[in-house]
């Protein structure tokens, strides 16, 4: 029973501030925690955040140049929206069907029919051709075309409909394609996310008494020195400033100067090992919002299905006198 | 041909336990978990979570093989505690944490979506 008192808690309280927020676009800080847990909540919004993606594809006619494999490939790579996808069921796991396409609960089905009829121009088949039987799910290009009829506020390019192909006269395709839940680390395709990066947050110190040392040209070659504009210089004190922090890559090459210039330990920069810069995009089948949200809910359930099992605890002899008792 | 099934990487097979626990034979209050079917994602969130406790003398984790889909963590504690007590108490914090940050990042939606009001 000592056990299950456990003992204090070591946890901590990470706090989160957004400085810009669309819908497929996230930046924000997240501090007081470390590298470990910045870099699985990046990890898991890669690779383990579901979203729904074509993958069985049922051809009836393809008369096009583009072989089979070839478009059930490209139908795959389509972003589908997936603000459904957690609710969801894996084909894999789902017992009103055997993954066929013929139950609600784990997948869409789609259709596709296109021919070139007899003018002389080329049709062009994309995503905006893909019909859906659940409106929940649809290629992501569709859904924003529907919000833009609505008024909505987001300017649309008609050019980005995915997974264009083309077909010359006569030609014909059709056919029938279903979609599942799936993870990133299954196939990059299900990847929610386009780029999910963090950085530390450099903290720069300038040491004032000694920068006075130095003439305006070698604070200009200083300023210089940096690949990245991370420094400037104040036009009305003809102060070395710092422009923008988070514009350093970590080169050390302002340090490297400073050593060259015999003024060691004019500039100091350190990682702030418990601030993080992140950003986050996505492909659009979720909004970066969700793809954090859904993270955080991933990992959770990640680590509760490694918790101990009563039966696989080692309880040593305690455990075997509470089992014999 | 003989490549190894994709969902091989997460399914845990049947009959086969999502954690099991090793005692050391030679050293007290040491032993190894071995987790099937996690990676870096989970070893390293519990490896430095078992850091912070101060009952933990040792805490590593390994992939032994990028296509054996298991990791190993292995703890050894001082006499207060035991691995496997150390071993829960890092994931109940850091459950914890993460109710905590998920809680945090409504709150500050919520003040993002109020910023533009009060500024203009």
């Amino acid at each position: 029973m000592e056990r299950a008192a456990g003992g204090v808690s070591y946890q901590r309280f990470p706090r989160v501030r957004i400085r810009e927020l669309k819908d497929d676009y996230a930046k924000f800080e997240l501090r007081d925690t470390d590298a470990s847990m910045a870099n699985a909540l990046r990890r898991v919004m890669i690779a383990e955040v579901p979203t729904v993606a074509i993958d069985l594809v049922e051809i009836e006619v393809n008369s096009s140049v583009l072989n089979d494999e070839f478009i059930a490939h490209r139908l795959g790579l389509i972003p589908l929206t997936s603000a459904a996808a957690m609710a969801m069921r894996f084909s894999r796991d789902c017992d009103a069907c055997d993954g066929d396409g013929s139950c609600e609960y784990c997948s869409v089905e789609f259709h596709l029919a296109a021919r070139a009829t007899d003018s002389d121009q080329t049709l062009e088949v994309t995503s905006n051709d893909l019909r859906s039987t659940d409106p929940k799910v649809c290629p992501v290009d569709q859904a924003r075309a529907y919000q833009h009829a609505l008024g909505g506020t987001e300017p649309f390019d008609t050019a980005a409909a995915a997974d264009q192909r083309q077909l010359r006269r006569g030609q014909e395709l059709r056919l029938r394609a279903i979609a599942r839940k799936g993870i990133g680390k299954d196939h990059a395709k299900w990847s929610p996310a386009a780029t999910v990066t963090f950085m530390y947050e450099p903290e720069i110190r300038i040491n004032e008494e000694l920068m006075e040392t130095l003439t305006l040209e070698e604070k200009r070659n200083l300023v210089e020195s940096s690949p990245t504009k991370v420094f400037n210089i104040d036009p009305n004190t003809q102060q070395v400033v710092v422009e923008d922090a988070e514009a350093y890559t970590y080169d050390d090459e302002v340090i490297k100067k400073a050593d060259a210039m015999g003024k060691p330990g004019l500039i100091e920069i350190n990682a702030k090992e418990d601030s993080f810069i992140f950003t986050v995009e996505t492909t659009g089948a979720i909004t970066a919002y969700e793809l954090i949200m859904n993270a955080i809910t991933v990992l959770r359930q990640k680590l509760d299905a490694v918790r101990l099992q009563d039966d696989d605890a080692d309880l040593g002899e305690l455990g075997a006198h509470l089992v014999g008792g | 041909m003989n490549a190894p099934d994709r969902y091989e990487r997460f399914v845990v097979p049947e009959g086969t336990k999502k954690v099991s626990y090793e005692r050391d034979t030679k050293i007290v209050n040491a032993g190894s978990f071995t987790i099937e079917r996690e990676d870096h994602t989970i070893g390293n969130i519990l490896r430095m979570q078992l850091h912070r406790d101060p009952n933990v003398l040792f805490a590593g984790y390994k992939l032994p093989h990028p296509l054996q889909y298991k990791i190993l963590v292995r703890v050894h504690t001082a006499n207060q505690s035991t691995p496997t007590q150390a071993y829960t108490q890092a994931i109940n914090d850091l459950d914890k944490e993460l109710e905590n940050l998920k809680q945090a990042f409504e709150d500050e939606k919520i003040r993002y979506e109020e910023r533009p009001k009060q500024g203009y």
